[in-house]
């Protein structure tokens, strides 16, 4: 899994107190569809926060709620301890930043950036330092008179990022900031986002359907799943730790074995498919090696550099399909066609009565 | 394709532009000629100082210019809004507003006006010192026709809409909405800012248009009986031929002229950014 990023916390250039946000309870519904139930979640201030989850399950909605582009059926949101559910969007003073094409096309960067500081009026030379304060922040030198259309993909966030900043809002709301970006671009746009809201202290909420940027640069992360969050905590205990069966799955890979209630993790992993309970075992806790009488078999490998995901299956039984994660040295030892026999490494992320485990015990 | 067989083929194209240019062209250089030419061949400019003289093209002309004017400004300022409005929240009508906005293309334009007179004369039948009488004639008044304003604003519907229609539907307005109402500005703030300069060109494209096809309109205005600049043309025919000929070159030039400048201004100030890649490339 990828590493959570720490960055020293620089001196921020002079934002304002940052503030909390709260959702006290909300429920929303589009007709006789829940789309958000009994939703509660604390934003400290000062920190990043990720809403992870597939397509459907709220989150945007949750976003936009908070901007103010939604309106909740009852519930409160707070921000600094103080309800704005009765402001519209332009009197929350947040900072948005779309998943794309939401830069003024007719503007330049730096007029693009300024524009808020204009509709509020402020003097332009203040304008002028707080602008050449954000582009260098968001590392964005020398391309004031650029035009949109004359960017890459990941200078327009760059530019949206600084444009959001640039009144200093009380929060930070990131729509989906990375998913219409390559790869290449993704990953260092992310950690310079993380960057960026560290060293200017900004409350920062923001979505995604990307597990490994939440895990990667959010203090704490709310997995939500159809209109509920299922699990808000820091990454580690999110990926660790899952406290349903939806977020291990969602989140990482998992393996999930059926066991006797007598089962422990020093004993061997039983293969057939019967059991009390369910353990949910992420694949680096899983160690394999080589056994001639196995009941288990290398199907196939999947090399990423320094790890492999070894694909383990039963001769003649569908049901087994497990993933272990081995340093690729060690992946060297089993190729495909091994028998092997595995075992746990380490405790499982998770262990359910096979009533309760969900997905294809139930 | 061989080189042979190219060069007809080109030639070929060139035909159907040239034919249509002779038949435009023929009566503009026959209206051209006579205008400043008498039938001995020697050069006249009795058709430029007739009209100037009798200072009785004044009147019309301002009139004209005026009522140009207000056309323009009355479709921009209804027209924009209401394309917007329907872009951002009722996009299910913008067929329906299509319909509505060609329709004028297939009305004849006598047709429009013999509509008009009848709702005029029904005001107007209300009797003396009514207020069905008074808005008739107030909109039928010498000074300021507003039944043109109106009349002529429909009449640029088919075209204006379409130009701004599409416009509009090359931006990602509801985003842009929202970016800008979260960074602080009104409504209308957003379309003064943000939208008006992404539609620069078919917003100018109608100007233009509109004010051509006011200073050139003919049918209502006479059936109405107001001495526009065009019926003024009409008259003047019956008494100073060569002069009427000149004025007609004269408009036709302007209104030429205003159509060129409608059909560059919707390409070159279109939106001044091609849409964005959606991938971009690993360097920065």
């Amino acid at each position: 899994m990828s590493t959570h990023v720490q960055t020293a916390g620089a001196s921020a250039t002079g934002s304002d107190e940052p503030m909390s946000v709260s959702f006290s309870r909300i429920h929303k519904s589009y007709g006789s569809t829940s789309v958000l139930t009994d939703l509660s979640m604390e934003v400290d201030a000062g920190s990043m926060v990720s809403i992870l989850g597939p397509s459907g399950c709220g989150k945007t909605t949750t976003l936009r709620v908070l901007a103010g582009f939604e309106p909740v059926d009852s519930g409160d949101v707070l921000v600094g301890g103080r309800s704005i559910l009765g402001l519209p969007p332009r009197r929350r003073d947040m900072g948005m930043v779309f998943q794309s094409y939401s830069l003024f096309p007719n503007l330049s960067v730096d007029d693009n950036i300024e524009y808020g500081l204009r509709i509020r009026r402020i003097d332009r030379a203040a304008r002028r330092t707080r602008t050449d304060e954000l582009l260098d922040v968001c590392g964005l030198g020398g391309m004031g008179d650029r035009y949109p259309h004359q960017l890459s993909g990941g200078q327009q966030q760059r530019v949206a990022l600084a444009r959001a900043l640039a009144t200093r809002p009380k929060v930070l709301l990131l729509d989906e900031p990375l998913s219409a970006l390559d790869a290449a671009v993704r990953s260092s746009l992310r950690d310079e986002i993380r960057r960026v809201q560290q060293a200017l202290g900004t409350t920062t909420v923001f979505i995604t359907h990307d597990q490994g940027e939440a895990l990667a640069i959010a203090d704490r992360v709310a997995v939500m799943n159809a209109g509920r969050i299922e699990q808000y905590a820091p990454p580690h205990e999110v990926y660790a730790h899952p406290s349903t069966p939806f977020v291990s799955r969602f989140v990482g890979t998992i393996n999930e074995v059926a066991v006797p209630r007598s089962w422990s993790a020093s004993d061997d992993l039983p293969v057939d498919a019967l059991g009390d309970d369910v353990v949910f075992i992420r694949p680096e806790d899983l160690a394999v090696d080589p056994d001639p009488g196995g009941q288990l078999v290398v199907t196939r490998q999947t090399y990423t550099g320094e790890r492999t995901m070894v694909r383990l299956g039963r001769p003649g039984d569908d049901s087994v399909e497990w993933s272990a994660s081995l340093a690729s040295a060690d992946a060297h030892a089993v190729p495909p066609g091994t028998r092997v026999r595995t075992r746990v490494t380490g405790q499982p992320a998770m262990r359910l009565p096979v009533g309760e485990a969900g997905g294809r015990w139930a | 394709m061989s080189r042979r067989a190219a060069a007809p083929t080109r030639a070929l194209a060139w035909l159907p532009i040239i034919a249509l240019a002779i038949f435009i062209l023929t009566p503009q250089v026959s209206s051209l000629t006579y205008a400043f030419f008498r039938s001995d061949g020697t050069f006249t400019t009795d058709g430029l100082t007739g009209l100037a003289d009798s200072g009785a093209i004044v009147a019309p002309l301002i009139r004209s210019l005026v009522i140009a004017s207000l056309t323009v400004v009355v479709l921009v300022g209804t027209l924009v809004p209401a394309v917007v409005a329907v872009h951002l929240w009722a996009p299910k009508l913008r067929s329906v507003l299509g319909i509505l906005c060609t329709l004028p293309l297939v009305i004849p334009a006598i047709a429009i006006v013999a509509g008009l007179s009848a709702v005029l004369r029904g005001l107007a039948s209300q009797g003396r010192g009514s207020v069905g009488m008074q808005i008739s004639t107030a909109l039928q008044s010498q000074d300021l026709p507003l039944v043109l304003v109106g009349t002529y604003v429909v009449l640029c519907l088919p075209f204006t809409y379409r130009s701004i229609d599409s416009g509009l539907s090359t931006l990602p307005l509801r985003t842009l909405f929202e970016s800008s109402s979260v960074l602080g500005a009104s409504t209308p703030d957003t379309l003064r800012r943000v939208v008006l300069p992404n539609i620069a060109g078919p917003v100018m494209f109608s100007a233009f248009y509109a004010f051509a096809l006011s200073i050139a309109e003919y049918t209502v205005a006479a059936t109405l009986s107001i001495p526009m600049l065009p019926v003024y043309l009409n008259t003047l025919s019956s008494t100073n031929f060569r002069g009427s000929i000149t004025l007609s070159v004269l408009l036709s030039l302007t209104t030429w002229l205003l159509l060129a400048a409608a059909t560059v201004s919707a390409s070159r100030f279109g939106r001044t950014s091609a849409p964005a890649s959606r991938k971009e490339t690993t360097t920065r």
